[in-house]
């Protein structure tokens, strides 16, 4: 089995860095470079490089931040945290230790997310938004690639990608439904149907409605105004809840991932967080490290098989021989207890 | 027409757009041709050329996009300036003694044992990773003609050592091609250095003196890649024979699919459909088999090294220990013998030099009974 690459062990706790920052440019509820600057000045985000020695070491560690904060950049999450991980990326870009600098990979799939984001934000003339992303693309910071990170079919690669309910988006349905394009259709659709039937049958009676398109888009609209008003009702009072339930919310929460992971199936929320969508936790059978200990992995595929298939007691045919040792010293072959660092 | 062509262009990009089969694993089959017209169609050219846009011209084009007055441009630039984000500390070797981010609390905690040990290791693969990616970066050639074209695709391919089942149980050693897109597949298998290539047939233990000089690469010429159900036959010359016959009629005695066979040599990585991530196979040799996984495909970048003579590029190889003389220790084995008396261990590795002291007397003769064959160290690409 490959040993876990040293970058590794660093995935979880600049995962938890990176939402630590993004939570609290989430609080200030302004999408402004000027408070996200702020931020990371506080928090001192650019040490997060300082202190690796070797030059290897310093690049994946690079490449590693890339690909945990691009994440956050695709949907589902919602405008004001992909805005704030498009800072974050570029922050990160040009805070690097490493030269020549360490590119990010972008993919064709998530390129067209990330230009409707950036349309987004030039109708809404979120100008600093706009000149990040230029400055990011002229100064040659991305790599246009086919995945969002190099696939070498190794187990290490494999970590569980758990979207955060506090940056996900609220999914406005009716919206989706009633889109502008929708409606033009819609519209299309009804007037053509009125001349085919003017012209087929004389005057008949109203049996279809009248300015359809036109009610749709008030209910529409009447929806997201009541939406928007309930949501900021239920984050005032949810705001003081949180932190009673927090504590068993989060025990509860963990339980029924383990029992949603070992069944495969999706994961009810706690009755407290009804309100938040249910999330589908799906799992790679044999690969999931974060419910294994260090100690315990699951048996190998070459374990698996000699147990299946194989021989029972069949002794191994290589024996291992060291010249400069006696026959009779059985213990010079054995490996030495080594001390290793505990991550 | 339009409505047709315009449906099909859907349907392109639709297939085309390469996404994860199974997530963090592999993608779906994609075309690597229209893969890079996909990719071309929606970007501007300046963001993927070698030089820079004069940063006059890049702001009269922002002003001009978004619709505004120089002086905001102004006070965006300074605002977004990457000053403001710059820390406080000026050491950047030594973690900062003011920790409350989770990653230098690891990275501290480290470093703090590593200063309660003796000596330090550093393990020798990791100081050499990225010797041979280093060499090569930003090269740019002398000759222009030989300077990639813009918009050209690059491919990465990890091409794993032949497995030896008790080495391949703790590290999987791998070497890294990175291709051209309008390479055909000849120019990487002829890029790809197996030790198998350079073995020697025929026993010398009369013939010490007569070791002939040609190797097997000369001999057996025929390969294949297999990449999605078809068989690309090396067929350059004469000699190569189609080794995926035996496969192919194998197959269809027992109800698999149909294969398809194709030329190596006329066939570019821009005609073909590919998986990313996904393990596939190379033969040479008649069975020296070895796994392929294509790891990237990507557009070319300014700081890549643009010179189209050097690719096929080698970015990394996984060093082998080489084997040393049993006898002395210090030069490199040329000679494996077996069934001898006078050695050791049952196969015995020599070096030139004991090897003739150990088993020919001063005239030449052989003494005692043993076989002998020429041995080509793993080692010897490092």
């Amino acid at each position: 089995m490959a040993r876990k690459k040293v970058c590794e062990y660093y995935w979880a706790p600049f995962k938890s860095d990176c939402e630590e920052l993004l939570g609290r440019f989430q609080q200030t509820e302004s999408v402004r470079f000027e408070e996200f600057s702020a931020i990371w000045r506080e928090m001192d985000f650019s040490a997060v490089f300082f202190g690796t020695h070797s030059d290897h070491e310093k690049r994946s560690f690079t490449q590693l931040t890339f690909t945990i904060a691009y994440r956050y950049i695709l949907p589902p999450y919602s405008f004001q945290i992909r805005v704030g991980s498009l800072y974050m990326i570029y922050g990160l870009y040009n805070t690097q230790l490493t030269w020549p600098k360490e590119k990010i990979r972008i993919a064709l799939k998530d390129w067209y997310d990330v230009q409707k984001l950036i349309t987004d934000a030039k109708t809404c003339q979120h100008l600093d938004v706009v000149y990040i992303f230029k400055r990011l693309l002229s100064s040659k910071a991305f790599c246009f690639t086919a995945m969002p990170k190099k696939l070498t079919f190794e187990g290490s690669g494999r970590v569980q990608h758990n979207v955060n309910e506090e940056f996900r988006d609220r999914r406005d349905r009716v919206a989706e439904l009633a889109s502008t394009e929708m409606l033009e259709e819609i519209a299309n659709v009804h007037g053509h149907y009125e001349r085919l039937k003017k012209s087929a049958t004389p005057t008949s009676s109203g049996v279809t409605l009248l300015n359809l398109t036109y009610s749709v888009k008030k209910c529409a609209s009447e929806y997201q105004q009541w939406q928007d008003k309930t949501a900021a009702a239920k984050d005032k009072s949810s705001k003081e809840e949180t932190t009673q339930k927090s504590e068993s919310s989060s025990r509860a929460d963990l339980l029924a991932a383990i029992k949603s992971k070992t069944y495969g199936q999706v994961s009810k929320g706690t009755k407290s967080r009804r309100h938040r969508r249910v999330e589908m936790v799906t799992s790679d059978p044999g690969t999931d490290e974060a419910l294994f200990s260090q100690k315990k992995r699951p048996p190998s595929l070459r374990t698996r098989t000699w147990q299946n298939f194989g021989k029972p007691g069949q002794p191994e045919p290589t024996k291992e021989w060291l010249l400069s040792v006696m026959e009779e010293d059985k213990t010079a072959l054995k490996r030495k207890e080594q001390r290793r660092f505990k991550w | 027409m339009a409505e047709c062509r315009t449906l099909m262009s859907e349907e392109k990009q639709h297939k085309n757009v390469p996404v994860y089969e199974f997530m963090d694993v592999n993608s779906k089959e994609f075309h690597v041709g229209i893969f890079r017209d996909l990719w071309l169609d929606v970007l501007n050219p300046e963001v993927y050329s070698y030089s820079d846009t004069a940063s006059e011209i890049e702001d009269v084009g922002f002003i001009e996009e978004v619709g505004i007055e120089p002086k905001t441009l102004e006070e965006l630039k300074s605002i977004c300036s990457v000053d403001s984000l710059r820390s406080g500390h000026e050491d950047t070797d030594n973690v900062p003694s003011d920790l409350h981010l989770s990653t230098l609390k690891l990275r501290k905690r480290r470093q703090d044992y590593k200063e309660t040990l003796t000596r330090d290791t550093v393990d020798r693969h990791e100081v050499y990773a990225n010797e041979m990616e280093m060499i090569y970066v930003g090269k740019k050639p002398d000759n222009l003609r030989d300077l990639i074209p813009e918009g050209e695709i690059i491919l990465t391919f990890n091409i794993m050592y032949p497995i030896l089942f008790q080495r391949f149980k703790h590290v999987r050693a791998y070497q890294t091609l990175q291709v051209l897109g309008s390479q055909k597949l000849s120019d990487l298998r002829d890029a790809i250095c197996c030790v198998s290539d350079l073995q020697v047939f025929g026993e010398f233990s009369s013939t010490p003196d007569m070791v002939p000089q040609f190797i097997s690469k000369d001999h057996y010429k025929s390969a294949f890649f297999f990449f999605n159900g078809t068989f690309f036959n090396d067929t350059r010359f004469p000699e190569c024979q189609d080794i995926s016959i035996t496969t192919q009629e194998w197959a269809r005695s027992r109800d698999f699919p149909e294969f398809k066979t194709a030329k190596m040599e006329d066939t570019s990585f821009y005609d073909l459909k590919m998986k990313v991530g996904f393990p596939y196979l190379y033969t040479h040799q008649g069975d020296c088999e070895h796994v392929v996984i294509l790891t990237d495909v990507r557009l070319v970048h300014q700081d890549d090294c643009l010179d189209i003579k050097l690719y096929p590029l080698i970015t990394h190889k996984h060093r082998v220990v080489t084997r040393k003389c049993s006898v002395c220790h210090l030069y490199i084995s040329r000679w494996i013998t077996t069934n001898d008396a006078f050695a050791p261990t049952e196969p015995c590795l020599f070096c030139d030099q004991c090897f003739r002291m150990f088993h020919y007397d001063d005239k030449g003769n052989k003494l005692g009974d043993f076989l002998a064959y020429a041995y080509v160290d793993p080692g010897t690409f490092n």
